[in-house]
């Protein structure tokens, strides 16, 4: 049944009833099992029940999970040139994916799916009609072998990169050192792991009023408890303490994504893999990169780690944050060289010194009047009228003085350098990134001006990719209008594809 | 070897060895008369900022008024059931009243302007598109980075015998562009000549 070619539909790895059964019932499971404990608390009926509920769960999942895995079955169809999959118990679906739509194949393994010995293949599509596809259990070796059957595609390795004939081996070139990643913890991402904190102790405090109304003992004692505690004693206590939370967070979210991190050559495409539990693998083909963009904040500078992200084309479609995850490949603390070393990989050489443009000093007029002017003007009229505000006159100082430096150093940071190969737009505050694109990924180009910058010749202009737009604002719009003109010559006169 | 990189070979070397390199090099390029590589005057490249612009149907106001007074009369309605119920609300008739005739007479004038300032272009390689209420923005769309074309026909639009174009790019719902109030006759021209385009380039790739 199973043949390497894949002319023949095909079903997953048997292991794979497993897997969905087990995806089901953690569904299930996830789903019912708060309302049932307190159900259960509530009646104080047996425990033995709730068992035996979970069970029968788990034998309709195995018995759903079989007549899924009987009607699941992938081919490919070497003379439409598609990948087909037929699936669905109840609602059959048939996909039909164009070879040369196909961006990029993932094989991944969660934590049950490394015990069982088996992989997922995902595979990514772009255009319009955008759809993924997962095939939940397959062999290793069939796992790999399909990847390549699906990549094999003739156009797509037309106009690729020139790659001498040393470049075609699959060894590791670039590998990220446990301690590369401890520093790129250390100084990334602060935001993000906030956010997730800060999401993760209201969950906490969320369920545990949950419980105890369930046990009906909820007498406000979180509430009095926080109350009593917020000090300004505690607090100067409490920032180092969640400062070091946040760090920890931070380095262990890094380990979990990025340990073992390695990159690899097969022939024209990279393979990446990383991850501590489950291991992630995706394969890209340096064409297919739209926009190629590294980042780097002071502590990063100091210590020379760059943060690198490959964005691929997203088909045109709002994503959700697990597809642009997918889609977008971040390589975590690389050296200078290495950073270089990716970037001619992706690009073909290494964007050389350009023209730079810069906005003018108006590109601070709007933020500051939004950002600082009316939350300084709706506070002066709190503190001329009411008392509460008043302890808070250092911080109102503070954050005008604060938010103005960030706008100033955002507005020196925004510019864009244009060479005859490239267009590198530079912004940030805190993290400098640079975005760099080759005029040929450009799908749209918007040039728009304000009446009242009509005199004052600034204008704006966006620049929309499959993988997102590159702004560059409060420019010369002369020159800009002179950069639109040069870039659509560069579109339009030579027949390099996108992607 | 490519052609630019045999180039930048050549360009770094010494006269005496240029010769021998040049001929060993060139020797199976036949074309190699034909071949210069002149600066590029940016000034000269052509210009999308003047480019002649067409402008949507006349009748295309006609619609957009039908549209303009659907919307105020659903809003009319909304407004005078609120009125009739309560009687509170009575009180500042007047005030609502103003607000209302406010409303109708921003909403014809935005949409004036916005029409007047509306225009697109067909040229050999590209098209444009310029819109705006308040700041003008001119959208550019090269033919080879359209993903399909779409002709809609709104319920009165067909009713004046116009059309609307839609392009769309890989770029999503950012880098598409919809051509309103186009006569019908012209918009399938339209949308055939881009969709014969689209099978050329893609032909010739």
């Amino acid at each position: 049944m199973i043949s390497k070619d894949f002319i023949q539909p095909q079903r997953q790895s048997v292991a794979g009833i497993l897997i969905t059964a087990i995806h089901l019932l953690r569904l299930a499971v996830k789903v019912i099992i708060f309302p049932l404990v307190l159900l259960f608390i509530k009646i104080k009926a047996n425990v033995f029940y709730l068992m035996l509920i979970i069970a029968t769960l788990f034998i309709l999942s195995v018995i759903y999970a079989y007549f899924y895995f009987i009607k699941f079955t992938f081919h490919i169809n070497a003379s439409k040139q598609e990948f087909i999959v037929d699936k669905g118990v109840f609602n059959r679906t048939h996909l039909g994916i164009p070879l040369e739509k196909i961006q990029q194949v993932n094989i991944d393994q969660t934590l049950v799916q490394k015990i069982i010995g088996v992989y997922s293949v995902k595979i990514d599509t772009a255009g319009a009609e955008s759809k993924e596809v997962s095939i939940g259990a397959i062999d290793e070796e069939l796992a790999y072998n399909l990847k390549q059957q699906l990549l094999q595609n003739p156009i797509l390795h037309q106009e690729n990169i020139p790659v001498q004939n040393e470049d075609i081996n699959t060894s590791a070139f670039i590998k990220i050192s446990p301690l590369t990643l401890l520093k790129t913890g250390l100084t990334s991402n602060y935001g993000q792991s906030l956010l997730l904190l800060c999401g993760f102790i209201y969950a906490i405090v969320h369920y545990i009023k949950e419980v105890l109304k369930a046990f009906n003992n909820d007498k406000g004692q979180i509430e009095h408890f926080m109350n009593s505690s917020l000090t300004l004693f505690s607090i100067s206590f409490l920032i180092p303490i969640v400062l070091l939370i946040l760090l920890a967070t931070n380095v262990i979210r890094t380990f979990i994504k990025y340990f073992d991190f390695e990159i690899s050559r097969h022939n024209h495409s990279l393979l990446i893999s990383s991850g501590l539990f489950a291991k992630k693998n995706t394969l890209i083909t340096p064409n297919k990169v739209q926009i190629t963009t590294y980042n780097q904040n002071y502590f990063q500078r100091k210590m020379k780690l760059f943060n690198l992200e490959l964005k691929q084309a997203h088909g045109g479609h709002d994503q959700s944050d697990k597809e642009k995850r997918n889609a977008n490949l971040i390589l975590p603390g690389c050296s200078p060289v290495e950073k270089d070393d990716i970037i001619k990989l992706i690009l073909s050489q290494l964007p050389a010194n350009g023209k730079v443009y810069k906005p003018n000093f108006r590109f601070l007029n709007l933020p500051i009047f939004f950002k600082i002017i009316i939350p300084l003007v709706v506070y002066t009229i709190l503190y001329l009228n009411t008392d509460v505000v008043k302890p808070f006159l250092l911080a109102a100082i503070l954050y005008a003085l604060i938010g103005i430096t960030m706008l100033y150093i955002s507005y020196k940071n925004h510019q864009i350098t244009v060479t005859d190969e490239f267009i590198i737009k530079q912004s940030g505050i805190w993290d400098i990134t640079h975005e760099i694109i080759t005029p040929h990924k450009i799908q749209t180009i918007a040039a728009f001006q304000y009446p009242w910058h009509k005199g004052l010749d600034i204008g704006h202009v966006n620049l929309h990719t499959a993988a997102g737009t590159i702004h560059f604002k409060f420019g010369n719009y002369t020159q800009i209008k002179k950069l639109v003109n040069w870039w659509l010559f560069q579109v339009e006169s030579s027949n390099q594809n996108w992607m | 070897m490519s052609f630019p990189f045999v180039f930048h070979e050549i360009l770094s070397c010494k006269k005496i060895i240029l010769v021998a390199v040049f001929k060993r090099a060139y020797a199976p390029f036949h074309k190699m008369q034909d071949f210069t590589n002149q600066p590029i005057d940016l000034d000269s490249l052509p210009q999308y900022q003047e480019t002649p612009l067409n402008k949507p149907s006349s009748k295309y106001w006609k619609v957009i008024v039908i549209n303009i007074f659907i919307f105020l009369i659903l809003i009319g309605l909304g407004i005078s059931v609120l009125v009739m119920s309560d009687q509170d609300i009575k009180a500042y008739l007047y005030l609502i009243l103003s607000g209302y005739i406010f409303l109708a007479l921003i909403l014809f004038i935005i949409f004036r302007i916005s029409l007047n300032k509306r225009g697109f272009a067909l040229r050999d390689k590209d098209v444009i598109y310029k819109d705006g209420v308040i700041a003008e923005t001119t959208t550019i769309v090269p033919l080879s980075r359209i993903q399909h074309v779409e002709l809609n026909e709104g319920i009165f639009s067909r009713m004046f015998g116009l059309g609307t174009i839609e392009i769309y790019t890989a770029a999503g719902s950012e880098g598409k562009i919809s051509l309103a109030g186009i006569e019908i006759e012209l918009a399938k021209n339209i949308k055939e000549a881009l969709i014969k385009r689209l099978d050329y380039t893609q032909a010739e790739q």
